[in-house]
């Protein structure tokens, strides 16, 4: 049922990202300031805001399961987030390359942006343990969903409180005053985020999928073995 | 293939060129590490699949094995 469009998919993300990176090498200008080193924003900027969308569509998906509580809602939303916390990974991993080359630090501590990146990093870390701490299933997905909500609602907030902090040490793609990116750059920013948001479906299809044909042999497993505990408690009276 | 390669500029030498290469193999290494953990899950899935398709068949068997023993005894009782 998950894997239906999935290849596709697959191709038009391969497609994508072939052409987004011709883009950023060959047709992307080099940028007057950073130089070379700016074109790791093209892979850096996406990452991290695809991470943060899919934290709220995590949200959002723990919200239809709660209206509906229908378990899949829940798988969508722990894929979601699943999915979202590898890419905060690559959005931290990436922004840390690219702060030593452009700062001459790893990282920051001084810079709302990275921190406050950091947190909502670290808040979704500690989404896994509180999940599995919780033995009953319908429990688990209930306090799941409530927390995917309260952190996906303080995603955006985080973000907000970060735009108007004062600092503004971090560059900004898309500036507040005047500025910004010039049209060339914006078209393979544009690509890039494209690219990175099917990249992310791709992905969450493809888990869903996994984890789909995973509790479909568990049933399958389960309704094998039940005949079998039936039969031995009816052949135990007569051992006796 | 090769001739868009011969045609590509080469990465600048200096510090951005390193930083820029990085941050790019880091993005595929991390993809290769999901992949690979997939495939991983996917190849348990599919060895799990083989083991629960041999018991059904084994029960399948076991099942007309008994259905032909079981029969003549429930005629005879």
């Amino acid at each position: 049922m998950y894997g239906k469009g999935l290849r596709p998919l697959s191709i038009a993300t391969v497609v994508m990202f072939a052409i987004t990176l011709s883009l950023v090498f060959f047709y992307a200008p080099i940028e007057a300031d950073q130089g070379f080193l700016q074109k790791i924003f093209y892979l850096h900027v996406p990452l991290a805001i695809v991470s943060l969308c899919g934290f709220v569509v995590g949200g959002i998906f723990a919200v239809l399961h709660l209206r509906r509580d229908d378990p899949r809602w829940d798988a969508y939303s722990y894929v979601a987030i699943h999915i979202s916390v590898i890419f905060a990974v690559g959005g931290l991993l990436t922004g840390s390359i690219w702060a030593k080359g452009s700062w001459g630090h790893w990282w920051v501590w001084n810079e709302p942006t990275l921190v406050s990146f950091l947190i909502v990093f670290l808040l979704y870390a500690t989404y896994y343990p509180f999940r599995y701490a919780i033995e009953d299933r319908r429990r688990q997905a209930r306090y799941a969903s409530v927390f995917a909500i309260t952190a996906g609602a303080f995603v955006p907030l985080n973000f907000l409180a970060v735009r108007m902090s004062a600092s503004l040490v971090h560059p900004r793609v898309f500036a507040t005053a005047e500025g910004g990116l010039p049209g060339s750059m914006m078209l393979v920013w544009c690509c890039s985020i494209v690219s990175m948001a099917l990249l992310w479906t791709t992905l969450v299809k493809f888990e869903l999928s996994a984890k789909s044909a995973q509790g479909q042999l568990k049933r399958l497993r389960r309704a094998l073995d039940a005949p079998t505990t039936a039969a031995s408690s009816r052949i135990a009276p007569e051992v006796h | 293939m090769l001739a868009l390669l011969a045609a590509a500029p080469a990465i600048p030498n200096d510090v951005g060129g390193k930083y820029v290469a990085g941050a790019y193999i880091v993005f595929v290494l991390l993809l290769l590490i999901y992949v690979a953990i997939m495939g991983m899950k996917l190849a348990r899935i599919e060895r799990d699949l083989r083991e629960v398709a041999e018991i059904a068949e084994a029960r399948k068997d076991e099942a007309a094995a008994g259905g032909e023993t079981s029969a003549p005894a429930e005629v005879k009782s």
